[in-house]
């Protein structure tokens, strides 16, 4: 104490409580945290937050998006499973019909070939009988004709027409 | 009082650079005025100001600049020094605060590098700072003992300790006032001294011991104020955690 210059310029003393200067610092503290929280606090935290809840979202998405590609990708398994089955089964009943078919074709072919077989034989059956009764026929003519030369008479008909049959059956015989 | 040191060397308190004749009565002459220290501290209001508005402005949730990536950080240091000082429910309320104190004093000693007055190296500012401290403490001892809890506090852990707990709620402040104070003061006077002693020769080693001085003693002596600050306020708390 005992500084009595009181004009501006003078000094105060090195250490001195001054209520002037504490009231100013006060304000000025005051004024500082107020500038420290509305221009640099508050603008962070709020960014931060907002990012953290982006990041949370985002997440939250991704881990939706995961589970829904888990249950499309279980889904198409399944179907691929299912499809792959059918295709089995049509391969297998396509394999199972033409077997079938196969079967049929040959069992028709075999039949055709019998039929025919047997139309063939009945017709060789009826050629056969039909040359047999020509010749039948021309043999009784030639006997006949060669009857009369060798007895030079005529015998009746019926006589004739028996010895012929009798003939014709002893030459069938052989 | 000016501290004579050596026979042509003094070093002098704070400038009253604008006197305010109104308050006489009320503070005496002397202390009626706005000291240099004050001015100072409007210079320094006047640069944070600047800084925290352009790093607070245009933020982006995807940061894209590196004046954003600055202002997080910073902002992220306050809260975590906190948090891990105070806890959790200090964060919301002292982060700020803090932030605000180590900015402010930090850059009040740098002020010491542009020549003028360090503000930290008046009793009264950092005396400011440790009233704001004693009156959190008393705050948060109130809040979580309750006004009988707090009255309770001085008589424990025995009865005896009564004069060493009213002293002690007073002594914290005040040596972490002191400490600010002291180291900044010294700082100056030492600076002050080798000026003094080069003469006409003070070329780099002023310069070096000033690196010391204003800026690694500046940013120590500020992170211990606020650390000081943190703790008083965090050991206050009575509340069962």
């Amino acid at each position: 104490m005992g500084m009595t210059l009181m004009e501006a310029g003078a000094t105060l003393q090195l250490v001195n409580i001054n209520p002037s200067t504490i009231i100013f610092t006060l304000i000025n503290t005051l004024i500082i945290l107020l500038l420290y929280r509305f221009l640099l606090h508050k603008p962070v935290m709020k960014i931060l937050d907002a990012r953290k809840e982006k990041i949370n979202s985002e997440m939250k998405a991704a881990e939706d998006a995961q589970a829904q590609a888990e249950a499309v990708k279980a889904e198409y398994d399944a179907k691929l499973k299912e499809s792959k089955e059918e295709a089995a089964q049509i391969v297998s009943n396509a394999v199972k019909r033409a077997g079938e078919r196969e079967n049929q074709i040959i069992a028709e072919a075999q039949q055709e070939a019998a039929d025919l077989k047997k139309k063939a034989e009945e017709s060789i059956e009826l050629e056969k009988k039909k040359a047999i009764n020509e010749i039948k026929d021309q043999i009784s003519d030639i006997v006949i004709m060669a009857s009369e030369k060798v007895c030079e008479k005529e015998i009746s008909k019926a006589d004739n027409e028996a010895l012929i049959d009798k003939f014709i059956a002893e030459v069938g015989n052989e | 009082m000016t501290a004579k040191l050596m026979a042509d060397f003094t070093i002098e308190g704070p400038l009253r650079s604008i006197p305010l004749p109104f308050l006489n009565d009320i503070f005496g002459e002397e202390n009626a005025c706005i000291a240099e220290s004050v001015v100072t501290q409007w210079i320094v209001m006047i640069v944070l100001a600047v800084v925290f508005f352009i790093l607070g402005r245009n933020l982006k949730v995807k940061p894209e600049s590196k004046r954003q990536a600055a202002a997080e950080w910073i902002v992220e240091f306050f809260n975590g020094n906190v948090e891990t000082s105070m806890g959790t429910y200090y964060k919301k309320n002292y982060a700020p605060y803090i932030g605000a104190l180590f900015c402010f004093c930090i850059l009040s000693c740098l002020m010491g590098l542009f020549g003028l007055r360090n503000p930290t190296a008046d009793v009264s500012v950092t005396g400011t700072w440790a009233i704001i401290t004693f009156f959190l403490v008393l705050w948060t001892k109130i809040r979580t003992g309750g006004f009988k809890g707090y009255m309770k506090s001085f008589v424990e852990p025995l009865p005896f300790m009564l004069p060493f707990n009213i002293i002690g709620d007073f002594a914290n402040p005040i040596s972490q006032a002191m400490r600010l104070f002291g180291n900044n003061l010294s700082g100056m006077v030492i600076g002050g001294l080798i000026y003094f002693a080069l003469g006409s020769f003070a070329i780099a080693v002023p310069a070096v011991l000033s690196l010391y001085f204003d800026l690694f003693s500046a940013v120590i002596q500020s992170y211990i104020f606020c650390t000081l600050t943190m703790s008083y306020v965090a050991m206050a708390d009575m509340s069962e955690e």
